[in-house]
Order: C-alpha cells, then structure tokens, then sequence
C-alpha cells in the first residue's frame, strides 16, 4: 500500500507523494519546503512554487542556485493572483487540467514529474471555497497516483481552527500537524479509496463530506479499510448512505478489509438494506 | 384440564407454565404446540438447545412445521429477546398467520444478573405487545431448578399462570410493573472499582480507556472491541442526549468484566436498544447495536439519571 500516516518530518521523496503540512512557524514551513523541494530535484522532477508564502520560502533559501534553476526551467513560481488567472475561478476540474498539462509539459522537457508545494490557507480559510478545496484536493490525490509524475505538498497555517484544518487534513495520506487535527485520512491507492484511523459520531459528518468529495469510476468503488482502528454506528451509516447514492447512479460499492465487527454491525444494523454492499478480503 | 383463564384472540396472551420434570413440560408445552398447528397458527419455540432436541423428538412428524430457536443464543442477552419476538410476529403478521410462542429465558443454569434482567424483560413483553395485534407466548418456568423468587417473580410478570393440568389468571400480576422495575437500582458494584468522568471530547479517551482495561483483564480481542465500540456509543449518548458529563465505572464481579456508564439524563422509553429502530429514523441504533453485541446489558433509569452495566462474561 501508498505510504500514509502521521509524520514529524518530511518523509524522503518518492512518487506520487501527496503531503499536508500544517505548520504554526515560517521557519518550520521554510525548512519542510526545502526538504521538500531538494527531494523532487534530487528526483529530476521539476518543481512549481504555488503561492506567496512559498515562493518567498524558495528566495530565501540558501541551498540552492534559484536563479539558476529558473532559468533552466527546473523551478516555477505562481503567485495565487497568477494560479487564478490561468486556470480560472476556484473549480476541481479546472485545477486538474491546468496541473495536468503542467505535468506533461515538465515531462515533455525531460523532467521525471512536477513537485507542487502550495500554500493555499486561503482556500481553506474561506467556508464557500473549502467544499471545492475537499474535492480538489481528493481528486490530486488520485491524480498523484494515476497521473504522469505529480507529486504536491499543500501547506496550511495552523490558526485556520480545527474544523478547516480537519478537514483539508482528511483528504491527505500524509499527514504533519501539532496533534491529531483529523481522527481518520482519506486517500487513493490504486484502484481503491483507503480509510483509515478512526470514525465516530463526532466526525461523522466530516466523513460525509469527504466521501461525497471521492471520485467514483461508473464500474464501481472500492472501499479499503483495513486499517480502519474504530468506527461507530454513525461512521457505518455515513457509509451505507453514501453507497445508497452510488447505487443510486448504478455504481456498486465493494468494502475491502473490514473487521468481523464491522461486518457484524452492519449485519445487525440491517444496512444492506440502506445499500447492498459488498464485503471481500483484501488483494493485498 | 381445567381452563379457567380465556383466551381473547385479539390480545396478546402472556402466560408462564410452571413445570416440574421433563414429562411435565411435555405435557404442558406439547398441547400448545400442537393446538397451534391445528389451528394454522404459525409457531415458534425458543428454548436452550436441550429442550429443543427433546421437543423435536417428540413432535416426531410435526417439527418440520415449528420454527425452532435457539434460547441460549437469541437471549443470551434477554435484552435482545423482544426484537426476536417483534420480527417474528411482523413477518407471520405480514403473511396472514397468527403467531404462537414458546419462550423460557429464564432457564435453569443463568447467572443471577441473567435472571434478573430475564423479570424485566418478562415485564417489557406486556408493555411492547399489549397494545398490538393479537398471539400467544408460553413462558416455561423450572420449578424444580430455578430459584423461588425467580418463580414468584414470574406470577408477578404473567397474567396467565399455568401447569400441565390448570390454566388460571395470575392475581400476582402487577400491570405496568415494567415502569417501577426499569427505574430501579442496579445492586452496588464491590470495592474494587476505577471510576472515570467524561465530557464533550472526551469519548476517543473513554474508549480506549475502556479497551485498555478490558484488554488488561484478559478478555479476548473480540470482546475488547466490543466493549470499545459499546464506550463509544453509550459515551456519545451522554454528550448528545444528557446533559454532557458522565461518569465510567469498570469492575471485576463473579466471572465478569462490568463497564457501567451513568449520567443524568432520563430515559422515557423503557425498550430503548431492543428494537431496532426504523431505517429512516436518525438515532436510536448505539443502545440497540450494544444489545446485539455484549454478553448482558441492564438499563435502569428514572429522574435521578440513567445507567446502563455492561457486563462480559469470562
């Protein structure tokens, strides 16, 4: 499986990475993001700066040549300004396209992928962007893995409350935040959406919407959770209501992975009859 | 036979058959059985697999026709027992046919915290089935195994009393006694007892804490995420449902492992958890869920507040 979990420190580079960096100081954001960055060089990916923040973490660096590297096309830069304006107003689908075609630019001009560090806080911080910040976030998250080399780190300040930063943090595989900001992560591995960590009543809303924000292919969703450590009633019907609106579209869902007791409850909370799902072990 | 006691065909008949030996207890079950079966009524036997064995053997040709259910496993847990009664009495409902039962969850060999959820559930049948449609439940009683009180207890629970040779109205009967028995006091747990607050945020820590000490006591895997899961649930009615705070108490009793969570709410329905709530209806399923998955589950509540005492059994 993808690495995923909660780390202290940036983990060394690989494919596909898809990091949250909740991080309360500039210096703390400043030496992740050169960790960060050196690891997609050292890589041969090329690496695209997004937002203020960053790209004045990459000036001041001293680790590198900056200059150099811009002109030689290995580093980009996009001010929030410039990624509104080429890719339009806030919308997943146009995130996608636009990192898309960055994408295969990079790896048209010889790069092995692109390696986006974002600061998008701002994003987060306001209540009618963070729905389309969920969605998009999931749908980088299976670009990562499905793409043609993106990997990205998605900065967020730790001041934005625990609601925005639960829920920006859900959607990663990986994970760093003073603390437990999100009880379960959401992400994409191979064929199959991962749930991990722990559901309860508390969160289970969360969960509802960062379900309703996962991609579904119309020949059907796996859900892996076997490294699901709790999940309550509520978490089980937020579950249940989502495959219910799958089915609905003709999608089926098949559960991968689940405990004995979490077969259990749904068997004795009559949930096939809320959505006949499919419960299976695991490939691997 | 001397019948005494009618039958009122649009009412739900409770009644307890007192027996003493196994030619007894033929002698009073199998005329109800087969009177069932003459009449099309569909019937349904719930008993300890013994008496099962034995029943099937005697009915012979006609135990094909009786849906037989396995007490022990049904009602190892008496709070789980209306539910079975419920769905059984909808499905036959459902399809035209009146419903006869035979149910002993009082059989000899419970634990004393067995038997005494055993006379409250007895008690909530009255109040669960008195209103609707119309069946019949016989209750055998043991007389020559089962503790006097609990035999005097079942002649407070039954309106019907009766053995293999009488059929009577009970005049012990105590209409509405559910209400007092569900708001009276569990007994007090021994010295030994590690005691516990929990508030809003608190239900990951109740858990797990919870998970922690039931690990530290040797209970299976199976039964520790269980219990776990039954933290969480009764935790999070607290914060939802009562005000917020609640205390966890965790002890060892007589071959059991006992996780008793309180607080100040009132609960007003006395079958909270033993009916599964409508697919539509938002809540209600954390009780129900905790019912289906612990060895026994006792809930008491009145004005003074709410408790509810898990116990698993080594």
């Amino acid at each position: 499986m993808r690495t995923h979990g909660l780390v202290e420190d940036v983990p060394g580079a690989g494919p596909a990475d898809h990091l949250c960096w909740v991080y309360a100081d500039d210096a703390a954001l400043d030496r992740a993001a050169r960790e960060f960055l050196a690891g997609g060089l050292a890589r041969g990916e090329r690496l695209l700066c997004v937002g203020e923040r960053v790209i004045e973490s990459l000036l001041t660096s001293p680790d590198h040549d900056l200059a150099a590297l811009i002109e030689r096309g290995a580093v980009e830069t996009l001010t929030l300004a410039e990624a509104y304006a080429a890719s339009g107003p806030f919308l997943a689908e146009q995130q996608l396209a636009y990192y898309d075609a960055a994408t295969r630019r990079a790896t048209g001009e010889g790069y092995r992928g692109l390696r986006v560090l974002a600061e998008v806080s701002d994003l987060a911080a306001d209540p009618g962007q963070r729905a389309e910040l969920i969605r998009w976030e999931h749908m980088a998250d299976d670009y990562a893995v499905h793409g043609a080399g993106f990997s990205a780190m998605c900065a967020y300040r730790a001041d934005l409350g625990p609601d925005a930063l639960a829920d920006v943090a859900s959607v990663h595989p990986v994970v760093r935040a003073p603390g437990e900001v999100s009880s379960f992560r959401m992400f994409v591995d191979g064929d199959r959406i991962v749930l991990c960590g722990s559901v309860d009543a508390f969160c289970s809303d969360r969960l509802a919407r960062v379900l309703s924000a996962a991609q579904a292919d119309d020949d059907g969703v796996v859900l892996h959770v076997a490294d699901l450590a709790f999940m309550d009633v509520a978490g089980l019907r937020v579950v249940a209501r989502w495959a219910a609106g799958l089915w609905a579209r003709a999608v089926s869902v098949e559960v991968t992975g689940a405990s004995a007791l979490l077969r259990r409850m749904w068997q004795v909370l009559d949930l096939d009859r809320v959505a006949p799902v499919t419960f299976s072990a695991a490939l691997a | 036979m001397t019948a005494t006691a009618t039958v009122d065909a649009d009412r739900f008949e409770h009644e307890a058959l007192f027996y003493r030996g196994d030619a007894d207890y033929l002698a009073g079950l199998l005329p109800f059985v087969r009177d069932g079966l003459d009449s099309g009524e569909a019937v349904v036997v719930a008993e300890p697999r013994a008496r099962l064995d034995m029943l099937r053997d005697e009915l012979a040709d006609d135990a094909p026709a009786v849906e037989f259910l396995d007490m022990a496993e049904i009602g190892a847990n008496p709070g789980r027992i209306i539910g079975v009664w419920a769905a059984a009495l909808a499905r036959h409902t459902r399809a035209g046919r009146r419903l006869r039962g035979v149910g002993e969850p009082a059989f000899p060999g419970r634990r004393t915290a067995e038997l005494v959820e055993c006379r409250l559930h007895e008690m909530l049948l009255n109040h669960a089935f008195d209103d609707g449609s119309g069946w019949r439940l016989l209750c055998p009683y043991d007389q020559e195994h089962l503790p006097r009180a609990v035999l005097q207890a079942a002649l407070h629970t039954h309106p019907v009393r009766s053995t293999s040779a009488t059929r009577l109205p009970s005049d012990a009967y105590a209409h509405g006694g559910h209400v007092a028995a569900f708001a009276e006091g569990l007994p007090a747990p021994g010295d030994a007892v590690l005691r516990g607050v929990y508030g809003p945020g608190d239900v990951p820590a109740t858990r797990r804490t919870v998970a922690q000490w039931a690990r530290s006591c040797g209970l299976p895997e199976k039964h520790v995420e269980a219990l776990e899961l039954a933290a969480s649930e009764l935790a999070t009615n607290t914060i939802r449902h009562a005000g917020g705070t609640g205390t966890v108490a965790m002890w060892l009793d007589n071959g059991a492992a006992v996780v008793q969570f309180s607080d100040a709410g009132t609960v007003t329905d006395p079958l909270i958890g033993r009916l599964i709530p409508p697919l539509e209806q938002e809540g209600g399923r954390g009780l129900y869920l905790v019912n289906q998955l612990c060895d026994l589950v006792q809930v008491r509540s009145s004005g003074q507040g709410t408790t509810v005492r898990v116990s698993t059994w080594f």
